[in-house]
């Protein structure tokens, strides 16, 4: 068989396809069939894409919001997930208390999926009622003034556009809340 | 085995039967060339942001998030692809015995892939991004990439089917797989993503951005040094055997990976799992393949001295042994959780791209261009400086991120350290990676260079013998 995918370029185009595929189909289309917690919602998450469609203005207003930090690449620099690393469920955390993991239902509604590869700034999948609104106002227009140190640029044409800032910062809140760990509540506004 | 077809008999009858053309060949590289210095500079502008943070700050499509993308798809789809299909058109036919079938085609292939990377710019710049990694282009673009792939595929494939000699070499067996490959990655990334959501998503995501890499750049780069390390040293390949096994252990092995960039993540463990035992089966078709290019240069090392397409070819290997040494690395859980999201996977990921792949395509190019024009290259000396600034400012550009992304990954996993604290460690090692992207960026403008000037003097040099 080695010698004739030597010679022959149909042999060879057939085989390298096959050997191809096998790992090919295992890791993309199997996975979800038997893992399915991959399509299966949590108990607490909301379908913001079917919700604005329908009319929900607070949806609306975070599913444009998303489409900021997509268009604007926030995700190359900020990861959306808590890994099972222990450091990770301590940074997430809040005021002492652990956030819980991510896990995959957290995320069946999000497309595209913004976990992320590179944090040159923070994770931000529990960041969602960590700070307050005007915290993100001011510290999107200029980072260094609440962060001294910061690499973050600053977004003057989002900071200016009040329609933009609101639906970015709506976004920013709604992240990680589909499972609620914090004691009493106690989410910033 | 050894047939007229292998490369190693350099100089000999059949190769120079055909006359070949290289119009195409020719337009892709210096193409090529010349978005190799434009998506350095702006890789220059995004690594001076992250010690400037205000630099150019008011301008919305000249911020980080923008510019970023508009680095990696410049410097993967306009540099080093375009690179490496220019590389492919010159040397296929030459392994065949005949011409390329169509050098028309291929010149239209070249003027939808200018189109296509301009289009890029453009729609990144205005933030048009699809927000999955090396996936960001609209989908009219990605539909224009398939239909050059295809043109760019039977042009191969067309010449192949017209080759002359039985037996295909080692470098036609890598490049016609990943022109088949690089389909189904393409349309897995760029289209199956469209209709899925959330963790499924993901891994397809990184199916797609891991086989970008391995299924990609690593055959074509391969195929390209299995070809130009045996005809630039003038020596027989080392072992047709050996590069079989790696070739098929490649085949076979490197599609499993992609989870490894989701370990610790909300992933299946399973899955995590499986992606970890391959990519540490990676090291069969990496080291088979390593011992043959430097097998082959065995007697024949005192050519480093002074033989350029050689130092940039086995450099290239270097950094690809390295490279693939690091990647099973990595993708142990324990390693994983130190260096995972941090600058080390940067450093990592540009000593793949810009050290082992564009070295192999840059050696093959002062190789190949000169042969192409039928001249002799405009400067040996400017060639040369070019070499050393890549090789020190890469290093210099590796090696900083590496030990700066170790220490801050040991850093985040202690969380009495605060966020930006970790953030202010890294200044430092950014301006040595800062200067040494200099070097690299002086290296690619020497590149263009040498290429625009042995075009422009090619009639007054004639080849040598």
């Amino acid at each position: 068989m080695i010698n004739k995918v030597d010679k022959s370029s149909v042999a060879f185009v057939v085989a390298a396809v096959l050997f191809f595929w096998i790992g090919g189909l295992l890791t993309t289309i199997a996975p979800p069939m038997l893992d399915k917690s991959w399509v299966k919602p949590a108990p607490g998450l909301k379908n913001y894409p079917a919700l604005a469609a329908a009319g929900d203005p607070q949806a609306m207003k975070i599913m444009k919001g998303r489409a900021i930090y997509v268009a604007e690449g926030c995700w190359y620099c900020h990861t959306q997930q808590t890994r099972t690393i222990e450091a990770d469920t301590i940074r997430s955390g809040w005021r002492g208390e652990r956030s819980p993991v991510s896990t995959p239902d957290e995320f069946v509604y999000d497309a595209p999926h913004l976990f992320g590869t590179r944090r040159v700034g923070p994770d931000l999948s529990r960041v969602g009622g960590k700070y307050d609104s005007q915290w993100h106002a001011t510290h999107f227009r200029d980072p260094r003034s609440l962060v001294p140190g910061s690499v973050m640029p600053p977004f003057p044409w989002i900071a200016n556009d009040p329609e933009k800032l609101e639906a970015l910062i709506a976004y920013i809140q709604s992240l990680g809340r589909a499972k609620d760990w914090r004691p009493n509540q106690d989410y910033e506004e | 085995m050894t047939t007229g077809a292998i490369a190693g008999n350099a100089g000999s009858g059949p190769n120079q039967a055909a006359v070949h053309e290289d119009r195409s060949a020719f337009a892709f590289l210096s193409m090529a060339a010349l978005f190799f210095v434009v998506s350095g500079l702006v890789a220059l502008i995004i690594a001076t942001k992250l010690q400037v943070p205000t630099l150019l700050g008011g301008v919305s499509w000249l911020t980080f998030g923008r510019l970023r993308p508009i680095h990696t798809n410049g410097m993967l789809f306009g540099w080093l692809l375009a690179a490496d299909m220019g590389l492919c058109f010159y040397l296929v036919p030459r392994l065949c015995g005949v011409k390329l079938w169509s050098e028309k085609l291929g010149m239209a292939t070249m003027w939808l892939w200018v189109v296509i990377i301009l289009s890029a710019v453009v729609t990144l710049a205005m933030g048009q991004n699809q927000g999955l990694e090396y996936a960001e282009l609209p989908f009219w673009l990605d539909l224009l990439v398939v239909v050059a792939w295809v043109m760019f595929g039977t042009n191969l494939f067309a010449t192949v089917a017209t080759r002359k000699y039985q037996q295909m070499y080692v470098s036609i067996w890598y490049i016609l797989a990943s022109v088949l490959w690089t389909a189904f990655v393409y349309i897995v990334g760029n289209f199956a993503t469209l209709f899925t959501s959330g963790v499924n998503q993901a891994n397809l995501n990184w199916f797609y951005v891991h086989n970008a890499v391995g299924l990609i750049f690593t055959p074509l780069g391969l195929g390209i040094g299995y070809y130009f390390i045996p005809k630039a040293a003038e020596a027989p390949l080392y072992s047709h055997r050996l590069s079989m096994i790696g070739f098929w252990s490649l085949a076979f092995v490197y599609v499993w990976t992609g989870a490894h960039h989701m370990l610790h993540g909300p992933i299946s463990q399973w899955l995590q799992t499986v992606a970890i035992l391959f990519s540490v089966m990676l090291m069969v078709p990496v080291w088979s393949l390593v011992w043959n290019f430097l097998a082959t240069m065995k007697g024949q090392w005192h050519q480093l001295k002074d033989n350029i397409p050689i130092k940039f070819l086995m450099a290239g290997t270097i950094f690809y042994l390295l490279t693939c040494f690091q990647g099973p690395m990595h993708s142990l859980r324990s390693v994983n959780a130190i260096v995972s999201k941090t600058d080390w996977i940067v450093g990592h990921a540009h000593m793949a791209v810009l050290g082992a792949f564009s070295f192999f395509a840059i050696g093959g190019a002062y190789y190949s261009i000169p042969r192409m024009l039928k001249t002799r290259l405009h400067s040996d000396s400017l060639a040369n400086a070019s070499f050393w600034l890549w090789l020190v400012g890469g290093l210099s550009f590796f090696v900083s991120l590496w030990v700066g992304g170790f220490l801050q990954g040991l850093q985040w996993n202690n969380p009495s350290i605060p966020f930006i604290d970790t953030v202010k460690f890294m200044q430092p090692f950014w301006s040595v990676r800062l200067v040494g992207g200099t070097l690299m960026f002086v290296g690619i403008l020497l590149f263009f260079w040498n290429v625009l000037a042995t075009f422009n003097h090619r009639h007054e040099r004639p080849q040598a013998a």
